[in-house]
């Protein structure tokens, strides 16, 4: 119960933090309804305008995605620059429940994209809001945020050993988009694709969000297989952040940018 | 001329922080070319068009990363540095300056958008007529310089406004709808293409899709011309702009506020 409450609160106290900032919220309120707005004109002027619902879903997911990708791969970086960095890990706590919340919250935030995009479509392009499974929509999409949460916490750790993580971030944007499903079906895609988006958690749960909103398949399969990988991120992240943190506490490198 | 070149190039090795290797191929040629590839994909999926205009397409968009990005680093990175008062302090002209600035991030476009649509053309499979090249080199050259020269302007609002990095990210997401890049112009809204008809890029991809579809450089020519007035309209306006928030910057002593 006081690790639950210990990430609740973290959660909470970095998006708020992160929701001070007008870069953040600027970014974040006017991309997505940009991608959205691209993503509807596309499949209007293509051969399935039917599928605009899902077209807004997509749009979100890949909002969420980027909020994660540069929240979370940058979240140690930034607690540097804030000159934070010491007072989380001087905590009595396992580096990775500190950081893990900062992830989370990164995941969070792009729930408003999710959000956003879908009363985009709604209010401006008159999209239908037929979901075919509302419950399931609204247990998969939460769900499906904390997967990536969990998911963040292994780029956090990971990305802390990368040289110019930036570099690495503004490089996987898109392939993740791409090869993950969120708006190009994997079908379409070369075939040695399949196995490299199959191992992300962010390919099960577009298709989960996505499953629940056209009624297509099961959601559920989809979104246990989803929390599963981003469990085993989870634990290889927290491993790797308890690793570099002993690292640089022996090299005398917590601190340096 | 030694001002506007030496100059600009000197401000480029100082000022532009993504020119490490790292940064450079993970965020000007990676990131542009799997962007090409998604939208390449979606279009093949969608049946809006087909392979061409999006390699073509994204190609002159990917000049815009480092054009939109390098214009605003080329004033904004100053004042975050303290050296904005010392350029100030020049005696020489400041629309010189700044203006030489835009060239070698046009250069890096060009470069760019030249990987892009070569490693796009052969992962995708578009052959493209030897007789086009030049033309199509012309074309990236323009687009990539009437790119900075945008870039610029927004740069230039760095010197009025806190956080002009928000101000270029919103702007690339809109290029990336509003200059018929993805979408095809005739998909889009009138007020959307108007609009994409006052931005870089737009008539650059369009010069350039004709001649892929190996149209003479004489057919390219009008598009080609919009693209160049649009590149000096933006040249004015950063030079109009950076004259006003100077001379304002002086008088409420905000020259180096972050």
């Amino acid at each position: 119960m006081r690790l639950v409450r210990l990430v609740a609160r973290g959660t909470l106290l970095h998006v708020k933090q992160m929701s001070r900032s007008q870069f953040e919220i600027a970014t974040a309120l006017f991309v997505p309804l940009v991608q959205a707005t691209l993503a509807v004109y596309l499949f209007r002027a293509g051969s399935e305008p039917h599928r605009m619902l899902e077209a807004a879903v997509g749009a979100g997911m890949m909002a969420v995605w980027t909020s994660v990708l540069f929240g979370s791969g940058g979240a140690i970086q930034m607690q540097r620059w804030q000159g934070t960095l010491e007072m989380l890990m001087l905590s009595p706590r396992p580096p990775a429940l500190l950081i893990f919340p900062i992830t989370l919250a990164t995941a969070v935030t792009g729930t408003y994209a999710m959000v956003a995009t879908l009363l985009w479509g709604g209010l401006v392009y008159r999209i239908p809001l037929d979901i075919a499974h509302p419950l399931a929509f609204v247990v998969s999409v939460p769900a499906a945020i904390l997967g990536l949460g969990m998911f963040g916490l292994l780029l956090a750790s990971t990305f802390v050993l990368v040289p110019n993580a930036n570099a690495v971030n503004n490089a996987l944007e898109y392939p993740v988009w791409l090869v993950s499903g969120m708006l190009v079906p994997i079908t379409v895609l070369p075939g040695w694709t399949g196995p490299i988006g199959a191992a992300l958690p962010t390919t099960w749960a577009a298709r989960a969000v996505r499953e629940s909103v056209t009624g297509a398949g099961p959601v559920w399969p989809s979104l246990g297989i989803c929390l599963a990988i981003s469990a085993a991120c989870l634990v290889a992240g927290a491993a790797v952040m308890s690793y570099v943190e002993r690292r640089a506490r022996a090299n005398a490198t917590l601190a340096l940018a | 001329m030694r001002l506007l070149v030496v100059g600009g190039v000197i401000a480029y090795r100082a000022l532009f922080n993504w020119a490490r290797p790292s940064m450079f191929v993970g965020t000007l040629l990676i990131g542009p070319l799997f962007q090409l590839l998604f939208f390449a994909y979606l279009g093949r999926q969608l049946g809006v068009a087909d392979d061409t205009f999006y390699i073509v397409g994204n190609a002159v968009l990917s000049a815009t990363l480092a054009c939109v990005f390098g214009g605003t680093i080329a004033v904004s990175n100053e004042r975050r540095w303290g050296t904005l008062g010392h350029v100030l302090l020049s005696p020489r002209p400041r629309t010189l300056i700044f203006l030489g600035r835009a060239i070698p991030y046009a250069g890096n476009g060009l470069l760019i958008a030249v990987f892009t649509l070569t490693a796009g053309s052969l992962l995708l499979g578009l052959r493209i007529p030897a007789s086009a090249l030049p033309g199509l080199v012309l074309t990236l050259a323009v687009g990539s310089l009437s790119c900075a020269c945008f870039g610029l302007t927004l740069g230039a609002l760095g010197l009025r406004f806190r956080d002009v990095w928000l101000i270029s990210n919103v702007s690339l997401a809109l290029m990336m709808l509003l200059t018929g890049v993805n979408v095809p112009a005739a998909h889009l809204p009138e007020w959307m293409r108007v609009v994409g008809g006052g931005l870089p890029i737009t008539h650059a991809a369009e010069a350039a899709r004709r001649l892929v579809a190996g149209d003479s450089l004489a057919a390219a020519g009008p598009a080609l011309v919009r693209e160049v007035t649009v590149g000096v309209a933006y040249a004015v306006v950063a030079a109009v702009l950076l004259k006003i928030f100077e001379a304002e910057s002086r008088r409420r002593a905000s020259l180096d506020t972050l």
